[in-house]
């Protein structure tokens, strides 16, 4: 059995590579891309504190049922503010979005 | 699937990994889309040796299948008309590079060394079990993640809905 | 017997809800087709829960727990046993009649819903202050009847008047229950409970001084609400309100919940004898202090409100002596006859076109037939007049304060039953007999439609038979045996029989007060000419009396004028210096401090992200080294 660790060391290996990309690309779509890889992550360990907890299993799969759901409602919402903003402006770039600036 | 290698692991996790990476690095969207949804199916074969094979088959149907289409479709609907961007990176991506670096070490480091209750065996129920579950304790949050994804449906139509013209 | 308990206050608040929301849209002038339904259902079920009270069968219920910290618990309950039965009795039936009597009274009027809204609140305030079980509720619904009070003073609000006594009814009644509420709180800390049967069981424990301090902080609001001396004040004022208002509100019910509220407390007051003095000189002297000055006034309206804070007064003093059961009587009989003679007033008012002063009025006894006779006999029952209900309740308040040895009480009490006669006949002697002395006026009156004539003769019923049928033979008659349990732990001596001595007594106080009644036929019918010689006699005293001993002038020049001036001052040097300093300071800082930070706001939604990253990447750092 590969030991918990491994697990959760991809977990936060995706999840900086993921936040990585949403500090780092421009493109709106690819923010909310790198927005549901580090949903994965996350759902990569609960799956696993799952499987390897010894107290109530199968509680973290449930989360990530819930999780799934989360993020398809995130996934339609964010893509369509992209849509709607690029009817707006024609342009697709998140610091285009700088009206509540002080 | 009790007993799963370790370099099996390595494999499984490169898969998941690489095209992650390559996926923020691509300067075509469509590639970073078809390299999102390798990772994707990356992390549905990791689930599997999770023992979790419903949550896979889930992973596959819900984001390999659907959120990666609605993504291939948001990014042809929005070719861009004024030219590519100059910038594909941000400003600040050379500090955001180290700064991601760190934070996997230092996340790794840190859910590393937590002290875990093991299991003596695998724990992830089967689908019969987990379904139990989900519907009977966890009833109330699932009927409300319905009502959740009900309002998020709506409220993406009227966002994306061309508006009339006055 | 719950469901009928419950029903009855909460009738009265449904129709509120309803005829408030609705009125103004909807409903309009058939805004009192919810309102008089509920308060008649609620007057039927009253009656029954009387009817079961008497054959002996009370209720104490809790029905729900208001609020529970640690050992302290309040409960929303209700307690209904004989005391709250007649209470019950007082309130739903003028209630209902005075509801009826609005329909013709209030008729055009533009604010027809909002008076039916009002005071159905106010009959349920009234109703859940009765059947409460324990002080805080009481306390709650004391304050909500006199927001209704308020409300109603003021209903004619764009009349300065009007605004301007309701507002000193509620600022004078404010002094009042902040000595209740301090009062309460007493209870509670020395006690710990304030359900009445807590405080009851306990308050034999209780030293002689926390006795009298409580007694005396509750005393305080029964005065205030009850308008005895020296917060009698803002009664006679409250009559800007609509006439069936001051019947209803201020002169059977409200009113009456000082009263109401000392009889309640009677183990307590039982306990301190300094107390009970205290409650017998205030009412004794409001009696008389306000019985004279309703002899100079010429409002009609005003001199049925001195007559109430006189009469009040009576009860206080029946209360003080330990005359328990008289001052139980005569509120219950005083709310029929003066509800009524109010009522009549309101009549007389409305066939006048609006006149409220007695000096223009006269002759009408042709006129308004039935206003009249039912006027006479309100008139008769307060002067005392062998065989009606007043006579009865007066005679066992004079008895109780003869047996308890009161005897300058007495004296006072037998001098305010012959002014008493005298004021109430002059008013009816100026009002209905000689020429019209407005022939404009009298030309035009006419007698009231019969949904106001019917209250009234409804109302004369009792006011004829609720002695006779109460009171006899004097103290031991029904009200005695039913009231017995109530008051068991204040009453001390056992009632002794009714012989020739107190016989003597009541013949007496019965020639007293048809002395008055005589003397006001001599100096207005006989020889009219008489009162102004009277008042150019007695000079001074006649403007004192006629100024109310100018108690509102000295308000001002002591209380209301120094702290207007001590508020001007701090307006202008705390306010406008310190504070307000103060204030823009904190705003320009504000300012300041958001100028020299408003680069970060950049608005750039991945700077904040970045942002967001480092400050986990820093937590969880602090986190490494903490664990290490």
């Amino acid at each position: 059995m590969t030991p918990l660790q491994y697990y959760l060391a991809l977990a936060a290996a995706l999840f900086a590579v993921g936040a990585w990309g949403v500090v780092a690309r421009r493109n709106i779509i690819l923010v909310v891309m790198c927005l549901e890889l580090m949903l994965n992550a996350v759902n990569i360990a609960l799956a696993a504190f799952s499987n390897y907890s010894a107290i109530g299993p199968g509680r973290g799969e449930v989360f990530v049922f819930i999780v799934l759901a989360v993020a398809a409602a995130e996934v339609a919402v964010g893509l369509a503010i992209g849509i709607a903003m690029y009817r707006l402006r024609e342009r697709l770039d998140v610091d285009e979005l700088d009206d509540l600036k002080g | 699937m009790n007993g799963f290698s370790t370099p099996l692991f390595y494999i499984v996790a490169a898969i998941v990994i690489i095209p992650a990476v390559l996926m923020v690095s691509f300067r075509n969207l469509i590639y970073s889309a078809v390299a999102m949804i390798v990772s994707f199916t990356g992390v549905a074969i990791v689930f599997i040796t999770l023992n979790a094979e419903l949550l896979a088959a889930a992973q596959l149907l819900i984001y390999v299948g659907a959120i990666s289409i609605l993504i291939l479709f948001a990014i042809m609907l929005t070719k861009q008309r004024s030219g590519e961007i100059q910038l594909f990176f941000h400003r600040q991506a050379w500090a955001a590079l180290p700064a991601a670096v760190i934070l996997a070490a230092v996340l790794g480091v840190v859910l590393g060394r937590g002290r875990y209750n093991y299991a003596p065996r695998p724990q992830n129920p089967a689908t019969a079990q987990l379904s139990r579950l989900l519907f009977n304790q966890y009833a109330l949050p699932f009927e409300l993640v319905s009502l959740v994804l009900l309002v998020a449906i709506a409220g993406a139509i009227l966002l994306a809905k061309r508006e009339k013209r006055r | 017997m719950k469901a009928v308990v419950l029903l009855i206050p909460l009738l009265p608040l449904v129709s509120f809800v309803f005829t408030g929301l609705l009125g103004r849209r909807y409903l309009k002038e058939k805004s009192h087709y919810a309102s008089v339904a509920a308060v008649a259902i609620s007057w039927l079920l009253s009656m029954y829960v009387f009817i079961q009270v008497e054959r002996g069968q009370t209720l104490s219920w809790q029905i729900y727990s208001w609020i529970a910290v640690g050992h302290f618990s309040v409960d929303i309950g209700f307690l209904v046993d004989e005391l709250t039965a007649i209470m019950l009795l007082v309130v739903a039936t003028v209630g209902f009649m005075v509801h009826v009597y609005s329909i013709g009274y209030m008729h055009g009027d533009k604010g027809y819903y909002r008076f039916f809204a009002y005071i159905n609140l106010f009959m349920f305030s009234m109703f859940m202050l009765v059947l409460a079980n324990n002080y805080l509720l009481l306390y709650v619904f004391w304050e909500a009847v006199g927001l209704c009070s308020y409300l109603l003073i003021a209903f004619w609000f764009p009349k300065v008047s009007a605004s301007n006594a309701g507002m000193k009814a509620f600022l004078v009644n404010r002094v009042g229950d902040f000595g209740f509420s301090l009062g309460i709180m007493l209870i509670f800390v020395t006690l710990g409970t304030l359900s009445y049967s807590g405080v009851f069981a306990a308050a034999g424990g209780l030293s002689g001084g926390m006795v009298t301090a409580i007694c005396l902080l509750l005393f305080t609001g029964a005065v205030g609400k009850s308008a005895q001396f020296p917060l009698h004040v803002w009664l006679p004022d409250a009559m800007e309100g609509p006439t069936p208002v001051s019947s209803l509100i201020h002169a059977a019910t409200m009113v009456n919940a000082g009263v109401y509220m000392v009889a309640r407390s009677n183990p307590l007051f039982a306990h301190s004898h300094t107390a009970m003095l205290v409650v017998a000189i205030i009412g004794t002297f409001t009696a008389i202090f306000a019985a004279t000055i309703a002899m100079v006034q010429t409002d009609i309206k005003k001199v049925l409100a001195y007559s109430t804070v006189s009469q009040l007064g009576y009860m206080f003093m029946a209360l003080g002596v330990g005359a328990w059961t008289a001052a139980m009587f005569h509120l219950l009989v005083h709310g029929f006859f003066k509800g009524l003679l109010f009522l009549c007033s309101g009549s007389v008012i409305h066939a006048m076109g609006g006149e409220q002063d007695m000096l223009k009025m006269g002759g009408l006894r042709k006129k308004i037939k039935i206003t009249y006779w039912t006027f006479l006999i309100g008139a008769l029952a307060l002067s005392g007049f062998p065989g009606l209900s007043g006579f009865f309740s007066k005679d066992a308040v004079l008895a109780g304060a003869f047996d308890g040895g009161y005897y300058y009480f007495w004296i006072v009490a037998v001098i305010t039953v012959f002014l008493t006669a005298f004021y109430s006949f002059r008013l009816i002697f100026l009002t209905f007999f000689n020429e019209p002395r407005d022939a404009r006026l009298f030309a035009h009156a006419h007698e009231s439609p019969w949904v106001m004539t019917v209250p009234l003769i409804v109302l004369a019923v009792p006011t004829v038979g609720a002695g006779l049928l109460l009171g006899v033979p004097p103290e031991s008659g029904h009200i005695d045996h039913l009231l017995h349990g109530v008051f068991a732990a204040a009453i001390h001596a056992p009632a002794h029989e009714f012989g020739l001595l107190s016989a003597s007594l009541m013949a007496f106080s019965a020639a007293v007060g048809i002395a008055g009644i005589l003397l006001a036929w001599h100096f207005y019918l006989r020889c009219p000419w008489l009162p102004a010689k009277a008042c150019k006699r007695s000079g001074r005293l006649y403007t004192l009396l006629l100024n109310k001993y100018y108690i509102d002038e000295i308000y001002f020049a002591v209380i209301i004028n120094p702290v207007r001036r001590f508020s001007g001052w701090l307006w202008r040097i705390v306010d406008t210096g310190v504070i307000d300093g103060a204030v823009n300071g904190a705003g320009w800082l504000a300012v300041g401090a958001g100028r020299a930070f408003r680069p970060i706001q950049s608005g750039k939604i991945q700077g904040y992200l970045f942002a967001m990253m480092l400050g986990l990447l820093a937590l969880l750092a602090v986190y490494l080294i903490l664990t290490l």
